[in-house]
């Protein structure tokens, strides 16, 4: 029940169902009584033309004159049957030949019934009447006239009409629903478009909604957008607010630095220099890193940041006779800030040239079927000598102060640690095939499309 | 070997200026960036150092235009921003290393040595041409395995030569190398120099390390060793 559209559905096509229920109840007796009324209309003019056409017999009794009686009368199994019955005597209609037809019991004088029965199988009226005939004074002709209908035409006409009432009835309710869906569809487009855009947004395929949404929707999309840039904004200038602090902080203790006689150079000093550089670096480093709360910005290749980064590194490495090999799937994304990857993959790719003795590999590829959080899988390894499993458990641990770093892996891998945790990512450490130390990471990535 | 130095604090400036003549330098500062422009297109450099942050023209643009204006020589980049991205930004703007603040002068010193040595076609800090071997981290020469005593002068000459073994350096360009610009030059104090250098290096006059090109400079003439 969590889409608008389904409760309007429902909550629209209950109501519609009950109306249509009781309107087919009221049409449908409607037409019965037009029936029965029409039925009984039929009875009586039988009964009137049948009492006309009474004439007495030689042997007793009564019976209708010859050619006055109703044609449908003379055909066998017509559906039109009619009795005249006294105490001795009793005369019945030719159609009644061949059937076991029971017109009911003799009435008493002035008596009148209509009752329903079968005649073989055909269902009947019977129409019965008390007649006393008055032209012979001496003689009491006590009679009872029955009519006798068939209910079949009128019962079939009454099924047709209710197969046609039902059949319509549920074509319009259909019809009505289809429109129904098809009007949602068109209203609730707009909100659809929103989904999908504050999606695309948070995959960074765009980076702010689109104009055009119907006036309802307008001010939570233009006020999105505020929020997305001005969050944009505030985060590139708390960015150069703490790269200045960074610069103007370090400056300072680069002239301290400069400013100690050459045998303190060395000693506890510049130690106390060295932490109070690292202590910045990293908190304020940590405090520049996105962590990928930053919407709606464009995702990040992979491929041209470690192109970028590589060329860097041999440049710095440049003594040291080493290959970095880059094996980055064509069309990987990081969806987050570039300055964060370059810093993890800077700090990483580094470390491994550091320690590598001539191999340096960064894999990055995305992982099918993975949280959009976890898409983006990239490893990076040399062959050195690897880190030890006490010292692996030590980088990855949680609240290891960036001056007590682990001896030889500095700032730089706690840094990465706490980029990967703020984009809610994961950090692996174990050994490379080629020797030494693998890092792997996951992080939020997206596929280029093409 | 002649360096630039471009740093708008003072104290750092004066202090690499100082501290890089102690290790042989010849130093040229420029506190500004279109300073340091003007000096790192006018002066006959081997070497920069240049501060990211500057006032002025930035460190970026600063590397840019030298790199625009064919200037070779390698650049070493100090920067207080030390983030990747910053980095890779000066590197492909030109730059071949970079230090940290607040950095160890030490550091400083090694990564321009290596700068030095790589730009000059050396791999290892040690120059090897046949018996004579020039430690650039050490500063000190020994021919044939024995230790060979020169003054300041003398060594930033053989260092210089060394470093384009093969090369054809000529007397002006030596004698910028030795001097700030402000000095009065006189090429006689370069063959006097040189002359000093092959009687210490090679006194039984068999090597003949140093060749002299009539007109056009002096040339390292000994072979550099294939595995250096």
């Amino acid at each position: 029940m969590h889409s608008l559209s389904r409760r309007l559905l429902v909550s629209v096509s209950l109501p519609l169902a009950l109306f249509f229920g009781v309107m087919m109840l009221v049409l449908d007796n409607g037409f019965r009584a037009l029936t029965e009324r029409s039925l009984q209309e039929v009875l009586d003019s039988e009964m009137v033309s049948l009492i006309a056409a009474a004439e007495p017999q030689p042997g007793g009794g009564y019976a209708p004159a010859p050619h006055a009686l109703d044609p449908r009368m003379e055909t066998p199994h017509s559906g039109f049957y009619a009795q005249i019955r006294s105490q001795r005597h009793q005369w019945r209609s030719p159609s009644t030949a061949g059937l076991d037809a029971d017109f009911g019991d003799l009435l008493a004088q002035g008596e009148r019934n209509l009752v329903y029965a079968t005649f073989g199988h055909d269902r009947v009226a019977i129409e019965s009447r008390a007649i006393q005939f008055e032209d012979d004074p001496n003689v009491t002709r006590e009679l009872t006239f029955s009519v006798a209908v068939s209910r079949s035409p009128y019962e079939e006409q009454l099924w047709r009409f209710r197969q046609e009432l039902v059949g319509w009835f549920i074509a319009l309710m259909l019809a009505l629903l289809v429109t129904l869906a098809a009007l949602l569809q068109w209203v609730l487009a707009p909100m659809r478009r929103m989904e999908r855009e504050i999606h695309e947004v948070e995959e960074g395929r765009s980076e702010t909604l689109g104009a055009g949404y119907p006036r309802e929707l307008a001010g939570v999309a233009s006020n999105l957008n505020a929020l997305l840039v001005g969050e944009r904004k505030r985060v590139a200038r708390y960015r150069d607010t703490l790269g200045n602090l960074a610069h103007s902080l370090k400056t300072p203790l680069a002239v301290m630095r400069a400013s100690l006689p050459g045998q303190q150079a060395a000693g506890a000093v510049s130690t106390e220099i060295d932490r109070m550089s690292g202590i910045i670096e990293h908190q304020l480093k940590r405090a520049a890193a996105s962590g990928g709360a930053l919407l709606g910005q464009a995702p990040v290749d992979v491929a041209q940041v470690a192109a970028e980064l590589r060329v860097a590194l041999l440049k710095v490495y440049a003594d040291k006779d080493l290959s970095i090999e880059l094996a980055v799937a064509a069309g990987t994304q990081f969806i987050g800030d570039r300055g964060d990857l370059t810093e993890l993959l800077g700090n990483l790719l580094d470390n491994a040239c550091k320690w590598c003795r001539s191999r340096v590999r960064l894999g990055a590829a995305l992982v099918v079927g993975a949280g959009l959080r976890e898409r983006l899988s990239l490893v990076v390894e040399d062959d050195g000598p690897g880190i030890s499993a006490q010292d692996r458990a030590r980088v990855l641990e949680r609240g290891v102060r960036a001056d007590e770093k682990v001896p030889g892996h500095g700032l730089g891998l706690s840094m990465v640690r706490d980029t990967v945790d703020m984009y809610g990512g994961w950090l692996g450490i174990d050994s490379s095939p080629f020797g030494g130390a693998r890092f792997s990471l996951r992080l939020p990535g997206s596929e280029r499309s093409l | 070997m002649r360096v630039l130095v471009v740093e708008d604090e003072a104290v750092l400036r004066d202090t690499l200026k100082m501290r890089l003549a102690e290790a042989g330098f010849t130093v040229d500062v420029a506190s500004d960036g279109n300073e340091g422009l003007f000096a790192g297109q006018e002066y006959p450099l081997d070497v920069a150092v240049v501060d990211l942050g500057l006032p002025g023209l930035s460190g970026l643009e600063l590397i840019r235009r030298l790199r625009a204006a064919r200037k070779t020589y390698p650049i070493l980049i100090l920067t207080a921003r030390d983030n990747w991205q910053d980095k890779v930004e000066g590197l492909q703007a030109g730059a071949d290393d970079y230090v940290a603040k607040p950095f160890h002068f030490e550091e400083v010193l090694a990564r321009l040595q290596a700068l030095l040595r790589r730009a000059g076609g050396w791999a290892s800090a040690q120059l090897k041409c046949g018996p004579i071997v020039l430690d650039t981290r050490a500063q000190t020469i020994t021919v044939a395995g024995a230790a060979v005593e020169l003054t300041t002068f003398e060594y930033r000459i053989l260092e210089h030569l060394m470093l384009r073994a093969g090369d054809v350096i000529s007397k002006t360009e030596l004698t910028e190398r030795l001097y700030d610009q402000d000095f009065e030059r006189d090429s006689n104090v370069i063959e006097v120099l040189v002359g000093r250098l092959r009687r210490k290096l090679d006194p039984q006059d068999q090597l003949r390390p140093i060749e002299t090109l009539r007109g056009r400079g002096y040339r390292f003439a000994l072979p550099r060793d294939a595995a250096s």
